[in-house]
């Protein structure tokens, strides 16, 4: 598998190389940059800028994908070459402070969807291949994508400087001595082009990282990135490194966890690509993340629950049931998931149908995972296969579109059958799930914070007005 | 706008030519009202349904989808229920109880998904071997049509053209094929020492990827009477997509007349709901989607002063060359396993068989080896013999893996005297129930006496039967076809071309109806390309209007 990887990458630089040499101008250009311009578009994989900058059917790269965070909806940018729509125009300084800092040429700030505060350690050489690779490995789309417009206060954007003189600290990184090379070139890459902690890290009352919590799991719209940090039992610590590079490669740790929502995007568009050295450097170095333990998980997440059904109790009743009102939990299960996962929750034997028990998302203290997968399905495809899981939504693909009583029944069925004991699904999850996730109380806040100030002042005019009143 | 007694479009049946037609006239920006005469139910209600039949019912087809009873179907689980609706006489009556659900999402609930598609030569057995009818359009106007339909529905088939039935395309199926269980490839080999070639069915079935969002096929081996997990295309995923593209879709709505009016172009629909109170729902083109039963029942239904022999009827061929492909069995025991029912429950047939200069006198034949688990059968079959304990146990396996079943559907032709009339019964709702008088013909015994019956025994033996039962009375093979035929004259045909009524310039009725000949094969995928053509004709006249 290593080989083949490795095989792969080289075959990839060497299309690429050709394809670049083919559109770009070989006597204006030194005569190393075909491979600057590959490493940076392999730079572009590992900092999975395609995830966010290339809109589904879209061009790569033209931007447009609408990505609802929890203060509104950011659209991403058109990042090709176009002088006109893309950052054709942008100097290399310029690329590098969008990248590092946050801040357009303009002067203008970006929103933290750009996970600058991650890509502040890329080195300068690695900047510099990722702007040759974007100047002249990308075809230019001239086309604009849509403006984002998040609505107030959240539509000033110099209210970033201030959000980056808190939280932006990060430079580039030295090189620790002490550990191997493969250690700190994981770091290098889990802290900056695979931005982990953004997703992985829980932010704070301003929408930042959170110091000390680095990688104990945070939500991340519908889905919950959980605890990746070394802990046995609230993070990865039980996974070997095997177990680590195979899931990273294709999103599947057979009896632990699958890849799904923004995960099952990044093992598609970013981690598949990566070379086994380098999958491997993340893996050891994620291994070595300090460990944060949730108190209340007395044991680890993937353990939970052993193949057994209730069709002895199901089965036999009188045949057919078409206008039965309220399914329980049982039923439900059997009737949409047992097609696939079997009547045991054991899953297939090649393993392409996950088990129920020993299953990250069943055994879990968040039982949000749950939740978001079978309301919104999994679709990963990797270069061995596709992954697939129709939604229970209701929506116009979605197999079934299931109330969210029905799933509050399923989940809870399939936690108590399955997953970790104790859990309890409630109305409001399964409904904040469904609205694609919690939105911040920041804007609230905010204009709570303005409304206020408005009182006041009117307060103060209509005190003022009286007293002329009574003076006149 | 769509509100829910008028639209551009009223589309009565919601099967896979409703829902073709549907989705084709959204796409073109006219709204659409769609009536079901059944209900709409969940498909894990229907698998559950299914998951608790006793053995016994579970090889009724229908039996996961009780009928309401202002839309009744034909219940098969006996022959006194089997009698209930359908009304048949003839010397072969038995073989047109054909099994269709009045479901929101019509009969492909419980369709095995094969899309076989004609030959030119099974459109044209008037010229070729003076039988019958020729379709009055070749093979390659319904070619690219076919191919619409194959991208639609999201067919899988062989790329390679030695195995592609016909090997006539304009593009690649949209899907790879899916492999050949044990018994099936069995199966092949024996056909290829007799010197028969059994080639992968093209079916509307995933193979290993997810198509329009429904996944792929992963062997529940179910796909009669329902695929749970949507992996088989069936008309009720097409459903949610409608209404998501602004269609409107009335269950428990049954059409009992259509109304003509100036021109005698087509006024309303009138239909009941569970009530039995009557509405009236108007539109500029009206699609009667019911297939070979309901539409020509639907059209007698609403015979009237200017259309004294029903709508549509001037040609008096309303009802009559009604078809199917008769059916026989051919059940064996073998010594060794066989193996049958890993992967869907149909996959491959001898095509090659179907055509032949035989025609002129006997009609042509596919041979299929049944994928079916074997499981139900064998504890029938067991349980029966009143073992018990392990040796129960031990007879369930070895029936399970020591026997299987050919089926050889036979190539009928359109008779004028296989004939649907209206019952003098009447139904819940005081509707007439369709009666209906069959016979196979000579074209079709002797297909069985001099071809089919002797070619499926050496077909057996050769596959290491030790003991061969072929059933010897034809059954239905649920794929109606010939109601409301299709020709360019409208003295000796109901539709036109475009599946238009030659009566009513608003009046479409597309679906296995207007098919001319049948061949051997299932019909869904001429009717569901009868359908996109039909649509395109719509479009294009509403747009002139």
């Amino acid at each position: 598998m290593a080989n083949s990887q490795n095989l792969l990458y080289w075959l990839l630089l060497a299309v690429a190389g050709s394809a670049w040499a083919a559109i770009s101008h070989a006597d204006e250009v030194p005569a190393d940059s075909a491979e600057l311009v590959i490493r940076g578009g392999y730079l572009a994989k590992a900092a999975d800028c395609g995830a966010c900058h290339t809109a589904p059917g879209g061009k790569p790269f033209a931007g447009g994908l609408a990505i609802s965070s929890p203060v509104g909806t950011i659209y991403s940018t058109n990042i090709t070459p176009s002088a006109r729509y893309g950052i054709g125009r942008y100097a290399a300084e310029q690329f590098a402070r969008a990248l590092r800092r946050g801040v357009r040429p303009d002067g203008a700030n970006l929103y933290p969807a750009m996970p600058y505060t991650s890509y502040a350690i890329f080195t300068d050489d690695d900047v510099h291949a990722l702007y040759s690779y974007f100047m002249r490995g990308v075809t230019p789309v001239e086309s604009p994508g849509p403006r984002t417009e998040l609505s107030f206060p959240m539509n000033i954007r110099a209210s970033m400087i201030g959000w980056n003189l808190l939280f932006l600290s990060k430079g580039p990184l030295q090189p620790d001595p002490r550990e191997s090379d493969a250690w700190n070139r994981g770091r290098y890459l889990v802290q900056g082009a695979a931005h982990c902690s953004a997703c992985h890290t829980p932010r704070g009352f301003l929408m930042q990282e959170q110091r000390g919590q680095a990688l104990a799991g945070g939500q991340v719209g519908a889905w919950y990135a959980p605890n990746i940090t070394s802990d046995v039992n609230s993070g990865i610590g039980s996974w070997s490194q095997e177990e680590l590079v195979q899931y990273l490669r294709t999103g599947d740790a057979r009896g632990k966890a699958q890849a799904a929502g923004s995960m099952g995007e990044a093992v598609e568009h970013s981690f598949q690509y990566l070379t086994e050295a380098d999958l491997n450097a993340v893996a050891t170095y994620v291994r070595t993340v300090s460990a944060i333990r949730d108190p209340g998980d007395e044991s680890s997440r993937f353990a939970f629950g052993h193949a057994s059904s209730d069709l002895g109790r199901l089965r036999g009743k009188s045949g057919i049931r078409t206008d039965a009102g309220d399914a329980s939990g049982a039923e439900l299960f059997q009737g949409n998931c047992a097609s696939c996962h079997s009547p045991l929750g054991q899953g297939s034997k090649d393993g392409y149908y996950p088990s129920l028990f020993s299953n990250s998302a069943l055994g879990s203290r968040n039982p949000n995972n749950l939740i978001a997968t079978i309301l919104n399905g999994v679709d990963r495809t990797t270069s061995a296969r596709q992954a697939y899981m129709p939604g229970f939504a209701g929506g116009p693909h979605d197999l079934a579109a299931l109330t969210d009583q029905d799933i509050i029944r399923l989940s809870n069925y399939l936690i108590e059958r399955y997953g970790r004991p104790g859990v309890v699904v409630t109305a409001a999850q399964v409904a904040e799930v469904r609205r694609g996730g919690p939105s911040s109380s920041l804007i609230a806040l905010a204009r709570a914070g303005v409304a206020a100030a408005m009182i006041a002042l009117l307060l103060v005019i209509f005190v003022a007005v009286k007293k002329r009143k009574i003076t006149r | 706008m769509t509100n829910q007694d008028n639209a551009d479009v009223i589309v009565v049946g919601t099967g896979i030519v409703g829902c073709l037609v549907a989705e084709q006239m959204l796409d073109a920006g006219l709204s659409v009202l769609m009536l079901e005469a059944g209900p709409r139910v969940d498909r894990w209600r229907i698998v559950e349904n299914f998951r608790n039949l006793p053995p016994t019912l579970r090889l009724h087809f229908d039996a996961p989808y009780p009928p309401k009873p202002w839309a009744p179907h034909m219940e098969s689980y006996s022959d006194a229920t089997a009698a209930e609706y359908l009304q048949l006489e003839g010397p072969n009556a038995r073989a047109y109880r054909q099994g269709y659900v009045r479901y929101a999402g019509g009969a492909t609930w419980h369709w095995a998904g094969i899309c076989w598609r004609l030959t030119p030569q099974d459109m044209r057995l008037k010229s070729l071997f003076g039988v019958a009818r020729d379709w009055d359009f070749d093979y390659s106007t319904l070619e690219p049509y076919y191919t619409r339909a194959e991208y639609a529905i999201g067919v899988c088939g062989p790329s390679d053209p030695a195995l592609q039935w016909p090997p006539i395309r304009s593009k690649p199926y949209p899907m790879g094929p899916l492999p050949f269980g044990p018994g099936e490839q069995r199966f092949t080999d024996a056909a290829a020492r007799l010197g028969l070639k059994n080639v992968p069915a093209a079916q509307a079935r995933n193979s290993r990827i997810a198509y329009d969002g429904r996944p792929p096929c992963c062997g529940n081996n179910n796909c009669i009477p329902v695929c749970p997990i949507a992996a088989k295309y069936d008309a009720a995923t097409a459903l949610p997509k409608i209404e998501a593209k602004g269609g409107q879709i009335l269950a428990n709505a049954v059409a009992y007349r259509v109304e003509t009016g100036q021109k005698n172009a087509i006024e309303a629909v009138h239909y009941f709901d569970p009530d039995k109170l009557s509405h009236r729902v108007t539109g500029k083109v009206f699609v009667l989607a019911c297939n070979g039963i309901e539409t020509p029942k639907l059209l007698l239904l609403s015979k009237n002063d200017r259309n004294p022999n029903g709508v549509a009827n001037s040609s008096d061929q309303v009802g009559r060359n009604m078809m199917d492909q008769p059916k026989l069995v051919a059940e064996l025991t073998t010594a060794e396993p066989v193996w049958t029912g890993v992967g869907p429950v149909q996959g491959s047939s001898v095509m090659q068989t179907s055509q032949g200069d035989f025609r002129g006198r006997h009609g042509g034949a596919l041979f299929r080896f049944n994928n079916m688990a074997r499981s139900t059968f064998g504890a029938v079959a067991a349980v029966r013999k009143g073992l018990v304990g392990k040796a129960l146990d031990a007879e369930i396996r070895r029936l399970s893996a020591c026997t299987a079943e050919l089926t050889i559907e036979h190539e009928l032709l359109p008779d004028p005297n296989n004939r649907l009339t209206l019952s003098n019964k009447k139904d819940w709702l005081g509707i007439n129930k369709p009666n209906i008088y069959y016979d196979v013909g000579d074209y079709v015994r002797r297909s069985a006496t001099e071809y089919s019956v002797p070619l499926v025994r050496k077909l057996a033996v050769e596959l290491g039967a030790t003991d061969i039962q072929v059933s010897t009375e034809f059954t239905n093979s649920d794929h109606i076809m010939g109601g409301t035929i299709m020709g360019a004259n409208s003295a000796s045909s109901v539709v036109d071309l475009d599946c238009r009524a030659h009566d009513h310039p608003n009046l479409f009725l597309p679906g296995g109806g207007a098919m001319t000949t049948g061949g051997c094969g299932n019909s869904t995928l001429t009717m569901a390309a009868l359908a996109l053509k039909a649509a395109d004709a719509i479009a294009a006249q509403i747009k002139r209007s």
